[in-house]
């Protein structure tokens, strides 16, 4: 029996996961390197039980959570940002349809006429609407002060 | 039993239930920190790595198929976790702990239980990260052989081989250092 065989198993041994049998039992009780080596993985595995368990800081579960719920919102708002980008692009292709349409079927003179006619409408409308003006700015202004304190309140939430 | 209400827990989070995953958190928090802790050795960036692992967890649980236990699938998470960390952290403190266990002459190498435990640490840190995982796993109670292989996707065997070179070179560095 060489001392490499022998060494070879000495952690097992120390860790009481193999019991030595004859051979080996005969070589640790004759050779003291072995012997000393048995010993010294004996103390290193009451070390190593021994050794403390550090606990989890006492704050750890809800910065945990706060970490979860700020990477949820950021996916959110990619995934917002990723859909609006992709209704724009449906939008754009629907209008480049529907504007080749009109230019291959002839209808774009007719449209010609149909966009003077809006025109000229909505001229009308803005001389009859422009004297109400300021109020409407002030109701849009309340509307976008509402709409900035929700998504003000919305995000902290996420947050 | 244990395992129904894992199920159960598994469920809920998948369906988005918060206070679940709360409670998944609160279950798994002091092993997953204390594996951690144990590997990297430093609390806040412990604390960081244990906060990447749960995260890994939230994105990863609608794809948990609950073929092999969550513990095992979490233990696993914290092995990736911590062997790409070690691969991204430049390793710096090796130099510094052989220059400081030069230092200590021979008249202070009387231990007391605190100086053992330190010199314990250091030769630890001085394990390659995989070593450094096995040792902190094996020696967390409740991290059984099988767990480990499963989780490091590793025959048991190859396991157990591990942590016994792992043991013999922590050995050899603590022999090294007392010398």
């Amino acid at each position: 029996m060489f001392c490499d065989e022998a060494l070879d198993s000495i952690e097992a041994i120390a860790a009481d996961e193999l019991t030595p049998d004859g051979r080996v039992a005969a070589h640790l009780a004759s050779c003291p390197n072995c012997a000393a080596a048995l010993v010294g993985a004996r103390s290193l595995e009451q070390m190593l039980r021994r050794r403390g368990v550090p606990a989890a800081p006492s704050q750890f579960t809800s910065r945990t959570m706060a970490r979860v719920r700020r990477a949820r919102w950021r996916n959110d708002q990619f995934l917002d940002v990723g859909f609006n980008v992709a209704i724009g692009l449906v939008l754009l292709v629907v209008l480049i349809g529907v504007w080749l349409l009109l230019n291959r079927s002839g209808l774009a003179v007719v449209s010609n006429d149909a966009v003077n006619l809006f025109g000229t409408g909505l001229v009308t409308f803005a001389r009859r609407v422009a004297p109400s003006l300021p109020l409407y700015a002030g109701a849009a202004a309340v509307l976008a002060t509402a709409l900035g304190i929700w998504w003000w309140a919305e995000r902290d939430s996420a947050l | 039993m244990e395992d129904v209400h894992e199920r159960e827990l598994v469920e809920r989070c998948r369906s988005g239930d918060e206070r679940a995953f709360q409670e998944l958190v609160d279950r798994h928090k002091d092993l997953v920190f204390a594996l951690i802790a144990r590997t990297v050795q430093d609390r806040s960036r412990a604390e960081d790595l244990a906060q990447d692992v749960f995260l890994r967890i939230h994105r990863g649980l609608p794809y948990f198929r609950g073929e092999a236990r969550l513990s095992t699938w979490i233990y696993r998470i914290v092995a990736n976790v911590c062997l790409q960390d070690h691969d991204r952290a430049p390793r710096t403190s090796t130099l510094d702990e052989e220059r400081d266990a030069h230092a200590v002459s021979v008249a202070d190498r009387q231990f007391t239980d605190l100086e053992v435990r330190d010199r314990l640490e250091k030769a630890i840190a001085r394990l390659p990260a995989n070593y450094r995982l096995l040792i902190a796993a094996h020696y967390l109670q409740g991290v059984r052989y099988e767990e480990l292989s499963e989780a490091l996707q590793l025959p048991l065997g190859t396991v157990k081989t591990q942590l016994y070179r792992a043991k013999q070179q922590l050995r050899r560095l603590l022999e090294t250092d007392l010398r």
